[in-house]
Parts: C-alpha cells; structure tokens; sequence
C-alpha cells in the first residue's frame, strides 16, 4: 500500500524560508518524505545545515542558503542559487517570519522603526519571495505558493500591532497572488497555523487547558503534511484560501467548555 | 466537558496520507463528489460503505455502481440503500457499516440536493424537504456517527457545501441557507465533540461538474465558468483528494472551512 500518487512530490524543488527549526525544519522533514528535494533559507546557516542533515538522514537531499527576507537582492540571490543548484523551483513556502520588538506594548510606546521592521518581517518578506520567484514559475506555467500566517491574522489581539496586521495581510496577499498568478498555472495559498509550542515542556502545560478547544497544542511535524497536501496535485482545486490549524479556535468564540442548555418551550 | 484529550503521536509520519485499516461511511455516494471522495478514499487504502441520500431508485443504482468501483480497488466496501432523512434509516445504515466492515473512523456527507427558484415559488413544504436533504441529513449521520467515535476516542467527519453557503446568488435561498446551516452546525459540533477525538471540518465546493441543474448542461457550464478565475468548474475528482487530506488529518484541523473553488471565493 502506498500513498496515493496525486500526494507525492517525487523530483520537486522546495524552497522554504525560515527552514532552519520550529515548523521549518518539520516541513523539510515531511517534503523530504514526499520526494522533494529542499532549498532551506533563513538567517542562520548552522541550523539550517542541521536541519538539512535530518532530510538526508530520511533519504532526502537539502541544500542551505544564508538570506535576509526582508533585503530584496538576498531573496533574488537566495531563488537564483536555489535554480542555480537543482535547476527550478516548484514550491515557495513562505514560513520565515516571527514576532516582532514592539508587539505587546501600548499603541503610544511603538516607534515607526518597531513598526516597518515587524511589517518588513512578517508582510514585505513574503512578497518579496513570491516577486522573485513567479517570474520563474509562470515561464514554466506550473508552481505553487504557500504563506504562512497565524491565527492572529485572522482576528485581533489586545496590544498586538504589526504581527496581526503583517498576518492579516498574508492572507490578503495570498487572494490576490492566487486570482492574478492562477491563469498562468500558479496556486497559493496559506495556513494559519495555531499554538505550536517549541518544548515539549510548553506542550504538556497546554494538556488538557480551555484555551485551545481540542484540549492540546499542536505538535511541529502536524504542519508537513498540510503543506505538502497543498503543494500537490491533489490539491489541484484549491486556490486563494487560507487554513487554520488550530485545534478549533477560530471556530470557537471564548473558552472552551460552554456548553449552554436551552428547553424549547411552547410559545407563552 | 470530558477530559479526555487524544496525544498526538510524537513520531513523524512517513506516509500521512494512508488510511489503511481505517473504514469511511460516505453518504451521498450517488452524487459526483460523493462518488469522487468514495474512490478517493478507497485509494488511500480505506474500505468504504457508499450510501444514497433519499433512497430514490436510480441513486441506488448509481450507489451500487460506486460499491463496485471500491471493490475493484480491492478495498472492503458495502452499498447502502439510505434516506438520511430518517433518523431509523441512518441508524441502521450506521450498523450496518459497523456489521459489515468491522468500524466507523470516517463518515462523509456528501449529499447535495440543489433546487433553484425565486423564493415566491417556493413553499413551506419545499423548504422543509431542502432543509431535510441539504442540513437535517448531515445532522443525522454526524449524531450517530458521533456516538460510535466517542468510544473509540477518533472520528473525522467531512461535510461538504456548496460555495452558495458563502456567496449570494438568486433563487437559491433555500439551498443557500441549508448550506450555511451546516457551515455553523459543523462548527458548533467541532467544539461538542473537541474533546472527543473528533474533528469536523468542511469542504466549500465551488459549482462543479455534474452537479445537478449547475454542472449538467451545457449553456450553464459556460456561463458559471465564465465567471470563474479558472475559466472552468471545480472538477469531483480534486475534491476527493481533500476529503482525504482531511480525513487523514492528525486532528489538529478541527471547525475548519476548505474552500475547493479554484480561487472563486478569493475574488471580488
């Protein structure tokens, strides 16, 4: 028995921002498994060689590149050695990005600076990879994006700025790439993802809390198979959307565990 | 609240899409999209029972041609002659899913009754038997879906709406609301059951091939697709890969709304 074929990404080309740990490195891993080969990028090359040794290790094959997301001539060297190097890329995954210096503080207290850094990080970022990788991708008529944003892009948060404003454009921006780049072969599309903590210690305080409806907070590698779900063919009608991964939250309103009880009753 | 919270599994899996060993009740498997995401199943290594949505005698048929198909797959399979409608009628076919292929991990509502008229012409009784199709339907099937799942601790349930549910367009009032009404309903149940192993989530399927009155006839195929991004319908056979991706799902995917609509819903 074997996966289905539509699911597979067998001789594809990966480049993932932000591949060097967290939902990065579990994106490369489950990549790795689909067949694909991995361009990781990100700031940090140490990490992103070890997170290229996990591919090879699962039988994959990944090669690093140190970048800057926010400079727009790193990112055009970072697409340029990625083809330079496997010949062509079909998949952007545009996951690098974080909080940002600022967010958390009273609206008064935030700098200029604070703000274009984090809109820079977390929005700017992510157009400036798909800007320089489309070109490649609608010359060859096939491609997928993927952005990721978060669930604070999708509603807002007391004192959170420029991370709910970049995210809340991510999946604004992801519409927009899916209806322009769509006729020429290009999907996109987005996840949301939810509360993924780093530790397996900050994942057991989550167990079994009202915050997050399932009772738990999702685990890195849960991600790799949504975004190679979406990078194939078998999500070839899909476009334009963005997916929460948030064990229930932005179905839920409040915390969990109200569960009202109201009789119908004759009309009085 | 229960408390019980299911542990993800802390290894990555290799293969994320393989649903061996698991069993898939899909109702509405005489429809296109019910027939696509019975197949689809299948061939991701599940055994399914196919159903029919109003018992009517040509849906049986088309139901037992579905069952066929499966076991050509070589994949367990039954045919279920099905009104969910009836509360009995659903119990049983539930039963009888269990009897004959030993569980139930996954059930599908893939019933679509489309009906199209200005609300002047519709009548009280119209509206109850679309409402009954198209809402009470998928009610029945997840309450006594649910009530097996719970024991096991694991169910993934997939409803499938119309785009209607989302976005306006004359005469479809009744259809419309029916739709949205599983829309809130699935997110209702994604919290009632959150703890119970259980996700439900949605696929929001553009006008698709086959789909009746939409999808069938010529003149209308070209006038929906000529509003399309895509410049054609959604086609069944991409939907059944995302009723896998989502039954397959590690269970952090909970409440969720998957547009599959080739970027329709991402445009003004």
């Amino acid at each position: 028995m074997a996966t289905p074929d539509r699911f597979r990404l067998d001789g594809q080309v990966v480049l993932l921002t932000g591949a060097g740990r967290g939902l990065g490195r579990a994106m490369a891993m489950s990549f790795a498994d689909a067949g694909a080969k991995v361009s990781g990028a990100s700031r940090t090359l140490s990490q992103l060689e070890e997170t290229a040794e996990l591919v090879t290790e699962r039988g994959g094959e990944a090669i690093s590149i140190s970048t800057d997301v926010t400079d727009a001539a790193a990112v055009e060297a970072m697409v340029q050695q990625t083809i330079d190097h496997f010949g062509r890329v079909d998949v952007l995954i545009n996951n690098a990005g974080g909080g940002a210096e600022g967010d958390g503080s009273p609206l008064t207290d935030l700098t200029d600076e604070q703000w274009r850094w984090g809109i820079d990080m977390n929005l700017t970022s992510q157009m400036l990879c798909a800007r320089a990788v489309l070109p490649h991708m609608a010359e060859r008529g096939s491609g997928v994006i993927i952005n990721v944003a978060s669930g604070f892009g999708l509603r807002g948060g007391r004192d959170n700025w420029m991370y709910v404003s970049a995210k809340a454009g991510v999946v604004n921006l992801t519409r927009s790439l899916a209806v322009t780049y769509g006729p020429a072969g290009v999907r996109t599309n987005c996840i949301a993802p939810g509360i993924f903590p780093h530790t397996p210690q900050a994942l057991e305080r989550w167990r079994g809390g009202r915050y997050i409806p399932i009772g738990r907070a999702g685990v890195a590698w849960e991600m790799g198979p949504l975004a190679v779900f979406l990078s194939s063919d078998a999500a070839a009608g899909i476009s334009g959307e963005t997916i929460a991964q948030d064990g229930g939250g932005l179905a839920a309103i409040g915390p969990t565990g109200w569960a009202p009880r109201i009789r119908l009753t004759e009309p009085t | 609240m229960s408390d019980f919270v299911p542990t993800p599994n802390p290894e990555q899996p290799e293969d994320p899409f393989l649903l061996k060993g698991r069993v898939a009740l899909v109702v509405g498997a005489g429809d296109p999209l019910g027939r696509a995401a019975a197949v689809s199943l299948a061939e991701a290594g599940a055994d399914v029972a196919v159903a029919s949505l109003r018992a009517g005698p040509q849906e049986v048929v088309r139901v037992n041609s579905v069952a066929n198909e499966i076991w050509s797959l070589g994949r367990g399979n039954t045919a279920i002659t099905l009104d969910a409608t009836d509360e009995n009628s659903v119990d049983s076919a539930i039963a009888r899913t269990i009897s004959e292929l030993g569980r139930l991990d996954i059930l599908v509502n893939a019933a679509d009754l489309p009906v199209a008229a200005p609300i002047d012409e519709l009548s009280p009784d119209d509206w109850h038997a679309i409402l009954a199709a198209n809402l009470l339907a998928p009610a029945l099937t997840s309450r006594a879906a649910a009530r097996v799942m719970k024991m096991n601790g694991y169910g993934r349930i997939v409803n499938l709406v119309s785009v209607l549910a989302a976005r306006g367009v004359a005469n479809t009032s009744a259809y419309a609301a029916a739709h949205a009404g599983v829309l809130a309903m699935s997110r209702s149940l994604s919290q009632e059951w959150a703890r119970s192993g259980i996700t439900v989530n949605v696929l929001q399927v553009g006008i698709y091939e086959g789909q009746r009155g939409f999808g069938d006839n010529p003149e209308s195929v070209q006038q929906v697709a000529r509003m399309l991004p895509a410049k054609q319908l959604v086609q069944p056979n991409d939907v059944g890969p995302a009723v896998v991706a989502m039954a397959a799902d590690s269970g952090f995917i909970t409440g969720e709304t998957i547009a599959v609509d080739g970027a329709a819903t991402a445009r003004v």
